[in-house]
């Protein structure tokens, strides 16, 4: 007997009657092998665009249009991003509420500390000032001073456990370059690596690709800060001989030879020491940096444009 | 598959998209990640089949690689399998069942992070294993959290097939 909604001329059914495949679900045209050359075309255009787009990453016309096509959708995430912030910050209000008191205190602790260190780093910068321009010094770009900000935004952020980079509302229309440095207001973010009209991509200095250059303020010691476990960095390469001690302060090392041109300028804050690790076998000391970005969290970043000419080779 | 459906299914999968590179990519949870296209796309594919599963998931991955300026191509080669294979498991055994949804996610959760890792690595880029398989159970969680609202709304925006869109003769034999 048919069910009742349907529409069956049914008489005589052999015992193996089937319905075909094609008839099973809605579609005229959706037989196996329309199916599978639908699918082998988009499998094969997204290889070749995933070959031009490896082939070239900073350049030519793909690139340009990727370029375009993301500044048309930027007005999409920004209102987005515009929409999601004020529970994003209530969220983050509720979640830093309960230790807010305790890091009060040791905040207020800090910027005694700091009050008095800045006096101090005054009087040293204006002596190296003076002895700079006794010495007819000349060196690349210094930050702060041959410097422009180029505040942005942030529109879209890291997806997953490969991706350490972030998308933000600036291009090279407002200036950006590539492989610029990115700072928030607490330090180093990381540096641009694909720049397009309106839109800017930024590797974050946890990826793991990434290496700066990095020197202790304290001690001098330098190295190079690396990703590490979970929000942390690694200070890497620093001699076991080297004294580092917890607490002290780690900023970009910046040019030391013009040959090899750092892409940030000395002086740029990155972490604080976390830990300090020594072992026999180990040919390095393990120096863990907690970074001063809050790279988890960003809303805002500045790209740094240098406004005088990088060293050039002798 | 009427023009105005293709086009609700490309809205529903734009909106997704800049949703979720905007909104979702930031909500860490226990080192997972919700994945609200995922979960719209497997809906998409569950409900419209296979072509609309493969064309939406290369549309959508295009889009986020392009939002983000990332590697061209590689969300999409992603997303157009798993949008093809989700719509073949709707068209033929998923059909109608009530656990489809909730089971294509959480397979297709872990499938797209394998997957990824692997045209990563292919292409030489960093894929590490370890952050992957720590966020992996708890981004299946929360994909399966969003997926009965996410699944319920592309549902009433995509119409529902009609009983007249299904199989409904069979043919005499002889």
């Amino acid at each position: 007997m048919a069910p009742p909604h349907r529409s069956a001329r049914v008489a005589v059914l052999a015992s193996s009657a089937q319905r075909s495949r094609s008839d099973r679900y809605p579609s005229r045209v959706r037989s196996s092998t329309v199916r599978r050359l639908i699918l082998a075309g988009l499998v094969l255009l997204s290889l070749a665009l995933l070959t031009i787009a490896f082939r070239s990453p900073t350049g030519g016309a793909l690139h340009d249009i990727q370029g375009y096509g993301s500044s048309a959708l930027r007005p999409f995430q920004v209102a987005a991003e515009r929409v999601a912030r004020p529970f994003r910050d209530a969220y983050n209000y509720v979640s830093t509420l309960a230790d807010a008191k305790s890091e009060n205190k040791k905040l207020r602790e800090e910027v005694r500390n700091w009050r008095a260190q800045a006096l101090v780093t005054l009087a040293a910068q204006k002596q190296n000032d003076s002895l700079k321009s006794l010495l007819n010094f000349e060196q690349g770009p210094a930050y702060p001073k041959d410097y422009r900000a180029v505040n942005a935004s942030v529109i879209s952020f890291p997806s997953g456990p490969f991706d350490e980079q972030l998308t933000i509302s600036a291009g090279t229309s407002s200036g950006v370059k590539l492989l610029a440095p990115v700072m928030s207001a607490d330090g180093l973010v990381g540096h641009v690596t694909n720049v397009g009209p309106a839109t800017a991509r930024v590797t974050l200095i946890t990826d793991p690709d990434s290496s700066v250059a990095a020197v202790d303020l304290t001690t001098k010691v330098t190295g190079l800060i690396r990703h590490g476990q979970g929000n942390t960095l690694i200070l890497d390469r620093v001699p076991k001989e080297a004294v580092v001690t917890k607490g002290n302060v780690i900023v970009t090392e910046g040019t030391r030879d013009r040959r090899y041109p750092d892409l940030y300028p000395y002086g740029l804050p990155i972490g604080q020491v976390l830990s300090v690790g020594r072992s026999d076998i180990a040919s390095f000391l393990t120096v863990q940096v907690t970074p001063f970005a809050n790279l988890g969290s960003l809303d805002a970043v500045a790209v740094l444009v240098s406004t005088k000419p990088a060293p050039s080779l002798p | 598959m009427t023009i105005g459906d293709a086009v609700k299914a490309a809205a529903v999968l734009f909106v997704a998209a800049i949703m979720q590179v905007s909104i979702f990519a930031q909500a860490h949870i226990l080192h997972g990640v919700p994945d609200l296209l995922l979960v719209t796309l497997v809906s998409v594919a569950l409900l419209r089949g296979t072509i609309v599963g493969a064309a939406g998931g290369f549309f959508a991955g295009l889009l986020v690689d392009t939002a983000t300026l990332g590697q061209l191509g590689l969300t999409s080669l992603v997303l157009t399998i798993a949008g093809y294979w989700i719509g073949r498991y709707g068209e033929t055994t998923g059909r109608d069942r009530v656990h489809a949804p909730y089971l294509s996610v959480a397979v297709v959760t872990v499938l797209y992070t394998f997957g990824v890792l692997l045209v990563q690595f292919v292409l030489g880029e960093h894929a590490p294993a370890g952050p992957m398989l720590q966020g992996l159970v708890p981004s299946i969680v929360l994909n399966l959290v969003i997926t009965a609202p996410v699944y319920g709304l592309v549902r009433r925006l995509l119409r529902a097939l009609e009983r007249a869109d299904l199989a409904t003769e069979v043919h005499l034999l002889g």
